[in-house]
């Protein structure tokens, strides 16, 4: 079992369609939504995939096919380590643990493979260290 | 054991001095006790890293030709404080951009003049005998301003509250982003390596003390406003905030590295400048108070959902939990954050130290004490014959 994230891009035609449901029931996958957005440009939806890695494949395909715009998402928001103080404001901040105080050096790791791409740490962070790289 | 700053200079001139930083300091006295950890250390290095709203810098432009007497300055668009002699200014770090921009004011171009770049300079005048240009448009950096000169009125707080929110509102606070019911709480103080709360009565910190300041020399100017006595006191040091320091040290000797331009979003902007003091070990009671610890360091924790100066503390809690990464609050667990660089404060006692040790930083002795009794006095709003 392997985690991914991806960033679908629906056109305003299929929104309305239930994709993401065929994707999760057909390929047996679990599917957490980190975020999500319907506007007059179509939809946009930020997911975490889990499952076997050739039905995460198949999945990716087959919402390829319907016409969904998919782009696999390593890392949406990153961190400008010469920007950044090691303060630890986003240690409080972050729902998803992704931020990290190393009690010996009191430098802070940012997880990125914990990051749900929420983005509370972007205007958290003083020194603006932060970028959200979607949306 | 007593000890003179004469003896200690000595002893660093021909490079016999011990110095240790404050963290350092505090292993050796839980070796070996206060007595022999004075009598083996002579200087202990403090340091902290962290937002200062009250700071600004003096600039002198040099005269124009024509010649102008400047009664409105902007750099970068960031309106500076003229209303001095025709060609000085003083920029404050809070200042914003005027355009309604809230993310650049006086803390980036600050950071941008110390980081040598250059920065555009507005100024208008109404134009004199003397001064007749009335309009000029240039550029300036460090290389070609005269004087350039950090001066901050309130720096380096002897302890800080912590933040905490109780509403159902995520709040915007210089003290950070604060999360709905006690979603986190936010503190600012370097605890046990931060240079006022090793020297708690100000001993050996006083007016004329060289210092770290923003990479470079510095000096304390004056006490710096708000300073206060009144508070009360746990271990001997104030478990409130109290004690401040004006402070004051040529740009040109400082580097981005230890001044850093902050947005507290929805708040404003500030500035993160780092500050060390190295602390004389004069005689065993000057040691006793560098090596105290985040355990027996506290502070209170307010809410700052409470829109009033007259907060009541939640609960104290020490350094050593607030550092854990949670405090408890009410029953529940809450997930802390400092807001000053812990890991910068440690890289300032230890450059300080170095400095030091190397003979290129010679400690002074006050010229004259910081007051020994404050209070904090309130603004009320009050009639001429009210104030007395």
């Amino acid at each position: 079992m392997v985690k991914k994230k991806y960033l679908l891009s629906f056109t305003p035609t299929l929104v309305s369609e239930p994709i993401t449901y065929k994707m999760v029931k057909e390929f047996d996958l679990m599917l957490n939504i980190l975020r999500a957005e319907v506007s007059e440009r179509g939809g946009r939806l930020l997911i975490e995939v889990e499952g076997k890695p050739s039905q995460i494949n198949k999945g990716v395909k087959f919402v390829r096919d319907a016409g969904v715009e998919v782009k696999e998402l390593n890392e949406y928001v990153s961190k400008d380590d010469d920007r950044c103080t090691d303060c630890g404001m986003c240690v409080s901040i972050c729902p998803a643990d992704a931020f990290e105080m190393d009690r010996k050096t009191w430098k802070v790791h940012f997880k990125a493979d914990k990051c749900i791409a929420c983005g509370l740490c972007i205007d958290a962070c003083p020194p603006y260290a932060m970028k959200l790289r979607i949306w | 054991m007593k000890r003179t700053y004469e003896e200690i200079n000595r002893k660093i001139k021909s490079g016999d001095a011990v110095i240790m930083t404050a963290e350092e300091v505090i292993d050796v006295v839980e070796r070996q006790g206060i007595k022999s950890a004075a009598k083996e250390v002579d200087v202990v290095t403090t340091g902290t890293f962290g937002a200062m709203c009250s700071s600004g810098a003096f600039l002198n432009f040099g005269h124009s030709e024509p010649p102008i007497k400047m009664q409105r300055v902007w750099l970068n668009d960031v309106p500076a404080y003229t209303g001095l002699a025709a060609v000085d200014a003083y920029i404050g770090v809070t200042e914003l951009k005027e355009n309604g921009d809230t993310d650049y004011g006086g803390a980036q171009v600050i950071e941008e003049l110390i980081a040598g770049k250059a920065v555009q300079l507005k100024a208008t005048a109404y134009g004199t005998d003397c001064y007749p240009r009335r309009k000029i448009e240039t550029y300036v950096s460090l290389k070609t301003l005269n004087q350039a000169y950090i001066y901050n009125p309130r720096n380096a707080y002897q302890n800080y509250a912590v933040a905490t929110n109780s509403s159902d509102l995520t709040l915007f606070t210089y003290m950070g982003k604060l999360l709905p019911n006690y979603g986190n709480a936010t503190f600012s103080s370097a605890g046990q390596l931060s240079p006022l709360l090793k020297d708690p009565q100000c001993r050996t910190i006083g007016i004329g003390t060289r210092i770290f300041l923003g990479g470079g020399k510095g000096f304390v100017a004056w006490e710096g406003t708000q300073f206060n006595t009144s508070v009360p006191t746990k271990n001997g040091v104030p478990v409130r905030s109290a004690r401040t320091l004006a402070v004051v040290g040529d740009m040109r000797e400082m580097s981005a590295e230890f001044v850093r331009a902050l947005i507290f979003h929805r708040y404003g902007i500030s500035l993160a400048i780092g500050i060390g003091i190295p602390i004389p070990i004069l005689d065993e009671e000057t040691m006793k108070s560098v090596a105290v610890t985040d355990r027996d360091l506290f502070a209170p924790v307010l809410d700052y959902s409470v829109q009033s100066r007259n907060r009541k503390p939640i609960k104290e809690v020490s350094y050593a939990e607030l550092r854990s990464g949670s405090i408890e609050l009410l029953g529940k667990k809450v997930k802390t954050s400092s807001l000053s660089s812990y890991h910068k404060a440690r890289v300032i006692a230890d450059k300080l130290k170095k400095w030091i040790k190397e003979g290129d930083f010679l400690l002074s002795e006050p010229v004259e004490k910081l007051p020994e009794e404050r209070t904090f006095k309130p603004l009320e709003v009050i009639s001429k014959e009210e104030v007395g």
